[in-house]
């Protein structure tokens, strides 16, 4: 039966609406093997979303790649390792953001036919030390004004988000803990995740001090991976006579405060209006929330200015839909449990988002999943993220 | 050394903006000058231990790493900034800024350090 030939709400035409028809990974690792390197973990994880997708490689004509650690290659490095011959190229160096931003140039690209088939991936051989001479260069400012201090990486800044959230909402740490307590419940489900024993509270609130009030716990752990999706016109995809997942509606917001704001007014709030109407779609509509988890504290800023949290009552929220209903987010344990493979954790939830919208996410299969939200977060400027992106995604039928 | 702590302003209307912009996010101007910002208040702390040892700069130097401790201010300019704080620091304390060089060590009594501005910057 062909996909119904819906008005495609994501860009207010009445073309066909492009669909993911596949996602895949390759495993992330915590300490991988030298030869495996940065386009190993991107390779793998094309090669997994192709057969997820049912989808021939000599079949994809559009490649998109997001990587922190690919340099001096690029992406048609990518595509001539891989074999294939493309009428549609991008690289997206937006970390955080750049899955959903990566979506939103593959669909124009489909609906123009500037390409039938298009794969978006992402991936980074990332260890410690990579990490931090990645933090430490992440940008000019960061290299010039930030690593000096010395500061590496995010975390200290994240802390500073955290402390100036909970004054203003009150919080605690034992709120805060919900949210990886609740993602490594999840995690405990994903064989692909690398924390997946259950975690207490007791063992949140004891874990390492990392910069305070951030714990080890608070931050992803750093591995090695790769994430990719596959896209597709709706009548391809109706030929692979598999569920396919729809792009109802996209919005991205970029440098929306210049870093001039408290890093807690975030971009999400902006547009988040404009998304739900074009999605034709409400919130409380959703059966499951990818949002993108770089610190618990970000993951709370999402949920409450994309509307997610009705009343306002944020402690509520944590406590009752996260922690006692487990309530769908994040339910690979996301980056907090499955691990941060660099610019993959711009993609990780997205994967996670096709997965559960296709009925394909095995033993923590979200029962009658048709319509999810996944976000994008990512660019620390200076204090804070200035790359912010969400796209509400459905279940389209066989 | 240090030198006092210097804020981008915008020459057309005033803007302050660090760390510096080339066109000014409120009005597009381009020329730039300087203000002093010389106190501010702590707005959230943390302290970072050491991810190595030693720890090699971007531009070559080898920097002997300890606890950083590293705070919000927010200057009596307005602007928020990054900055590194000597131990017992509070929430809340008015603290003096310094823009010090990248291999700057901490100074005794209750001033803040901040980076100081890239060389583009200070013949601004």
């Amino acid at each position: 039966m062909p996909a119904p030939r819906q008005p495609n709400a994501a860009s207010g035409t009445t073309r066909p609406a492009p669909v993911i028809v596949g996602a895949g990974q390759a495993r992330y690792e915590r300490h991988p093997a030298v030869e495996r390197r940065t386009e190993t973990f991107i390779a793998e994880a094309v090669v997994d979303a192709l057969a997820d997708a049912g989808i021939h490689r000599d079949e994809v004509d559009g490649l998109g790649v997001a990587s922190f650690s690919l340099a001096p290659d690029h992406a048609i490095d990518i595509a001539w390792k891989l074999g294939m011959t493309v009428r549609w190229i991008m690289e997206d160096t937006n970390g955080g953001a750049s899955g959903i931003n990566m979506l939103q140039h593959a669909i124009r690209a489909i609906e123009a036919g500037d390409a039938e088939t298009i794969v978006l991936c992402a991936g980074d051989r990332m260890e410690k030390r990579e990490f931090h001479l990645m933090t430490d260069r992440y940008n000019r400012v960061a290299r010039d004004f930030l690593a000096p201090l010395p500061l590496n990486g995010p975390n200290a800044l994240f802390a500073f988000l955290t402390q100036r959230y909970a004054a203003r909402h009150d919080l605690t740490r034992e709120d805060f803990g919900c949210i990886p307590i609740a993602q490594r419940a999840w995690a405990g489900l994903n064989p692909g995740a690398v924390y997946r024993a259950p975690m207490s509270l007791q063992e949140y609130l004891e874990s390492v001090p990392i910069a305070p009030p951030l714990t080890r716990y608070d931050c992803v752990p750093i591995v090695s991976g790769g994430d990719a999706i596959v896209l597709t016109t709706p009548d391809r995809a109706a030929r692979l006579g598999a569920p396919a997942v729809g792009v109802r509606a996209l919005r991205q917001l970029h440098n929306h405060d210049q870093q001039e704001g408290d890093g807690l007014s975030s971009g999400f709030a902006e547009f988040r209006d404009d998304l739900w109407a074009a999605a034709g779609a409400r919130p409380e509509d959703l059966d499951a929330a990818f949002i993108y988890d770089d610190y618990p504290v970000m993951v709370i800023v999402q949920l409450a200015d994309l509307g997610l949290i009705p009343d306002g009552d944020v402690k509520r929220y944590l406590h009752r839909t996260i922690l006692e209903d487990r309530w769908p987010v994040n339910t690979s344990g996301g980056q907090l449990s499955a691990g941060q493979a660099g610019a993959s954790g711009g993609m990780h939830g997205l994967v996670e988002a096709v997965r559960q919208l296709r009925g394909r996410a095995g033993d923590r299969q979200v029962e009658g999943c048709e319509l999810a939200i996944a976000t994008g977060y990512g660019m620390v400027v200076y204090t804070h993220g200035a790359c912010h992106g969400a796209a509400v995604l459905e279940r389209v039928a066989a | 050394m240090s030198a006092p702590f210097a804020i981008s302003a915008c020459k057309a209307c005033g803007h302050l903006a660090y760390p510096p912009r080339i066109l000014c996010p409120e009005c597009g101007g381009t020329e730039w000058g300087r203000r002093l910002a010389e106190t501010g208040v702590v707005e959230e702390l943390t302290v970072r231990r050491p991810v190595f040892k030693r720890r090699q700069l971007p531009w070559g130097n080898w920097l002997d790493q300890a606890e950083t401790h590293l705070a919000a201010v927010v200057t009596d300019l307005g602007p928020r900034i990054v900055c590194r704080v000597p131990e017992g620091t509070k929430v809340g304390d008015r603290v003096t800024l310094v823009a010090r060089g990248s291999t700057a060590i901490a100074v005794p009594g209750k001033v803040v350090e901040a980076t100081i501005a890239d060389p583009a910057d200070q013949s601004a």
